[in-house]
């Protein structure tokens, strides 16, 4: 029984010590592809499209990848299973302009930094939420940015830009923001 | 290893049980009741708020480990991380990560660096950068690392490239450029507090706090103080090498959301040291070694503008001024530096990306003259311009590339040198990469070489000989030292979490700077009247070096790192007793183990073979050695971190290299180091 005792006694101390810095663990880091995952699947909360976006009440909401990145995987895992407002999420890689404009969110990679300013142009009248991670990219007519910041992913917004695609956009996604053109209504 | 616990008496230990027991469900049902933690596993993480996941930490890989799977260079990268998690505290430690570097510490305040030969204390076949200011010094052509101090904390990574770079780089760049690279003001932002405290009084203390003045305006500012104690040399004496440092800075970056980066920094450092100083004497002959107190001050400011074009090109100008007082053991040295610097990157087409630049640099250097050391001039006005361009041509798109550059630099104490290089890089899959390149690089000759007289030791020959004097001398003519050097390399990542990386070089030098014995003469002055045993540096050496440099990374699982590398140099030079002998074999692994509750558990150890200083000057043997460290470093929160880490565990001292610029031998010490990091 001797042995016993022993070995539950450092359970208890391994747990009672994991227990005590579990509590840290909202500081723990997070891969940087997998915080950008998660912030495209709060998009489709906070973030409302046109009627005429979708065709019917059910149809899901399509977020389309463009350029390589390692978000894709971790987006496949961050939406799996998920339904907003009844809608399913599909993860599509696009290649061709009709694929584009069949999205609803576009994440442009920052591989595509030579070249995205010819996809926006292109789909800027269409209601896709375009997010990129360029450093210009908020600048030169996409509607969300990534941008690092002090080991954090900020968001930097156009309105302007979200406007002219007829999408609106929750003050609550507003508020963590950088509103860098456009004005709330 | 025996470990001795609290062992309580049996009715205790059960009451004690049931206790700890009991608080570990109360903790852990606390916890299920506190809902506004966010769990670890991926579907809790879609819980997080946006509020969350703008303030969350994130960890990148950097867009510069896949440039560097594919660059047709023998290049390796130190990482912040690697910094952190061995507890490193200067920059010359932090470049014993890097396979084929030879990194030895001479005592408290001085290291050999080097890489493919050429040990030595002024590694004078390395160029060094400091966020691209150079802190080569042409005095002594090597670096005084005492003198470059940096917040380890705020380097983003050091960039080593073995082998030349003088395309880009220019001259000295012959066995290597090291690129320090400083974090932008912009990811450094808030406060930092660090303080360590070691068993050898390894002291320091930093402050560090970074701001917004405006908006994408960012700022730092930070203080750093550092005390060292002595060392203990070969004979167990104190070896005398005890420095503190003190030093102070900024770094300012401005980056609009258009394209364009602009930075200012600048840094002050004062030194103090302790050091043996040989001294010479004709009346009566003698030479004898006196303790000195030193100081090296320093200061520099540069200013940088970087303009991104969006077709993949880079216009980068930079410019600086840097001052240097520097005691060399006999006297001090004061070198000015004005620099100004251009390079632009282009697209030519989809076949050819193109860089070209060109640069002016002014110094001055003044040394006050001693009876042991003087300088014809005293005073040195060094001009250099440069010019460079080189053209990356697609053979076949994403699968073989032809690259094409020279450099013409134009120094006013040699003229003109052109550095050529030519590089072939294919990469046959994804996952393997082969480069082969020829080049050619020129090191300037030190003014010590060129301009200088150095009275070395003074004795008394048997009666009636008048006394004697040992002289070495530097000579005008002396021209560059030439290297003509063949690589050829080879990556491959035969599965996603283990890579390999094999180098081998082939070193062709010509015209190697070494002392050459002239006849012994009589000398009227200095008085009284003396044999002059004299020697004058020439361009009378050559030689060449062959090796073999392998490493490898390898993840075993998720939270498990290990890093190995290994390398052969072999040198055949003539006349071979001038030359210092590096390490012919060198060998490390380095372990960084990520175990729960934000703990990580780093080891590293490094094999060293023998070497030599010059045979000529009879050095001492330097034994191969092994070094081993171990650290444990707890970060329970984001905002502060605590590490301990025991240097060199396997013995209690150790010698790591002999200099004929310091000749007291010096051992380094076993030691304990710890840290604590805050952040707000």
């Amino acid at each position: 029984m001797g042995w016993m005792a022993h070995v539950l006694t450092w359970c208890m101390c391994l747990g009672l010590w994991c227990q005590v810095c579990e509590v840290g663990l909202a500081d723990a880091a997070l891969p940087e592809y997998q915080v950008k995952a998660l912030f495209l699947l709060n998009f489709t909360k906070y973030v409302e499209w046109p009627p005429i976006a979708f065709a019917a009440s059910d149809t899901p909401i399509t977020i389309g990848l463009s350029g390589e990145s390692k978000l894709g995987e971790a987006l496949k895992s961050v939406v799996a299973g998920k339904t907003i407002a009844g809608r399913a999420i599909v993860i599509r890689q696009v290649e061709s302009p009709e694929e584009l404009s069949q999205c609803h969110i576009l994440f442009i990679s920052g591989a595509e930094s030579s070249r995205y300013r010819q996809i926006i142009d292109k789909i800027s009248a269409l209601p896709i939420l375009t997010v990129g991670e360029d450093a210009a990219f908020a600048q030169n007519g996409g509607i969300i940015n990534f941008v690092l910041k002090n080991g954090n992913v900020r968001l930097e917004i156009d309105l302007s830009a979200a406007k002219k695609a007829g999408l609106t956009i929750s003050s609550r996604l507003l508020a963590v923001a950088d509103v860098v053109k456009g004005k709330a209504d | 290893m025996k470990i001795s616990i609290f062992r309580p008496s049996p009715i205790w230990k059960w009451i004690l049980a049931g206790a700890g027991w009991g608080l570990l469900l109360t903790a852990t049902l606390a916890k299920t009741a506190d809902t506004n933690q966010p769990a670890k596993s991926s579907s809790d993480l879609t819980d997080m708020t946006l509020e969350q996941l703008v303030n969350v930490k994130v960890t990148s890989v950097a867009k510069e480990q896949t440039d560097l799977f594919t660059s047709p260079a023998a290049i390796s990268v130190v990482t912040s991380d690697d910094i952190r998690r061995l507890g490193i505290a200067s920059l010359p430690e932090a470049l014993r990560l890097v396979p084929g570097m030879d990194v030895a510490q001479i005592n408290a305040n001085e290291w050999a660096v080097s890489t493919r030969g050429f040990n030595a204390e002024f590694g004078r076949d390395l160029l060094v950068l400091l966020d691209g200011r150079t802190v080569y010094t042409p005095g002594s052509s090597g670096v005084y690392w005492d003198s470059q101090d940096v917040v380890m904390e705020d380097l983003d990574r050091i960039e080593i490239i073995r082998g030349p770079g003088a395309t880009l780089w220019g001259a000295n760049a012959v066995d290597g450029v090291i690129n320090v690279i400083s974090k932008s003001a912009k990811d450094t932002q808030g406060l930092l507090l660090s303080g360590s405290a070691g068993s050898v009084d390894q002291d320091s203390v930093t402050v560090r706090y970074g701001g917004e003045l405006a908006t994408n305006l960012y700022y730092r500012v930070y203080a750093k103080r550092s005390d060292l104690s002595d060392y203990i040399d070969t004979s167990g004496k104190s070896a005398g090498d005890a420095w503190n440092s003190s030093m102070g800075g900024f770094r300012a970056d401005w980056e609009p959301p258009s394209h364009n980066v602009l930075t200012l920094q600048g840094d002050y450092y004062y030194n103090e040291t302790v050091q043996s100083i040989e001294q010479v004497s004709l009346a009566p002959p003698a030479a004898y070694s006196v303790r000195q107190s030193e100081y090296d001050q320093g200061g520099n400011i540069l200013g940088r503008w970087t303009r991104n074009f969006s077709d993949s090109g880079q216009m980068t100008l930079q410019t600086y001024y840097d001052h240097v007082e520097q005691n060399t053991g006999f006297g001090i040295e004061y070198l000015n530096t004005y620099d100004i610097d251009l390079q632009d990157r282009f697209s030519l087409g989809s076949w050819n990306d193109f860089v070209w630049g060109t640069g002016y640099r002014y110094q001055a250097v003044d040394d006050s003259p001693t009876f042991e050391l003087t300088w014809t001039p005293q005073t040195q006005h060094i001009r250099l311009f440069n010019i460079f361009g080189q053209d990356d041509i697609k053979v076949v798109p994403d699968r073989l590339h032809l690259i094409l550059g020279t450099k013409l630099e134009d120094n006013s104490l040699i003229r003109w040198e052109a550095e050529p290089n030519g590089r072939l890089l294919w990469t046959p899959t994804e996952n393997q990469t082969v480069w082969a390149a020829v080049s050619r690089a020129a090191r300037t000759p030190s003014l010590f070489e060129l301009d200088s007289r150095l009275n070395a030791v003074a004795f008394q020959p048997p009666p009636p000989s008048p006394p004697a004097l040992v002289s070495i001398f530097g000579d005008q003519n002396n021209t560059a030292e030439k290297l003509l050097a063949y690589e050829v390399g080879y990556r491959v990542a035969p599965v996603k979490n283990l890579s390999f990386d094999v180098t081998g070089f082939y070193n062709v030098y010509q015209n190697l700077l070494i002392a050459v014995p002239n006849p012994t003469v009589i000398e009227t002055s200095p008085s009284p009247t003396h044999l002059l045993i004299s020697s004058t540096y020439l361009n009378a050496g050559s030689g060449d070096t062959y090796g073999v440099e392998l490493s490898s990374q390898w993840r075993v699982v998720d939270n498990w790192r290990l890093t190995a590398s290994y390398s052969w140099l072999g040198t055949r030079l003539a006349p071979e007793s001038d030359y210092a002998q590096s390490p012919q074999q060198q060998f490390q692994i380095r372990s960084y183990l990520d175990l729960p509750c934000h703990l990580e558990l780093n080891g590293a150890i490094y094999l060293v073979g023998r070497s030599t200083g010059p045979l000529a000057t009879g050095f001492d043997e330097i034994p191969s050695y092994v070094r081993a460290d171990l650290g444990l470093i707890w970060s329970p929160r984001q905002w502060w971190e605590v590490g301990i880490w025991g240097q060199n565990l396997l013995q209690s001292e150790h010698l790591e290299f002999s200099s004929q610029e310091t000749p007291a031998l010096t051992d380094v010490p076993r030691s304990v180091l710890g840290k604590v990091t805050v952040r707000f």
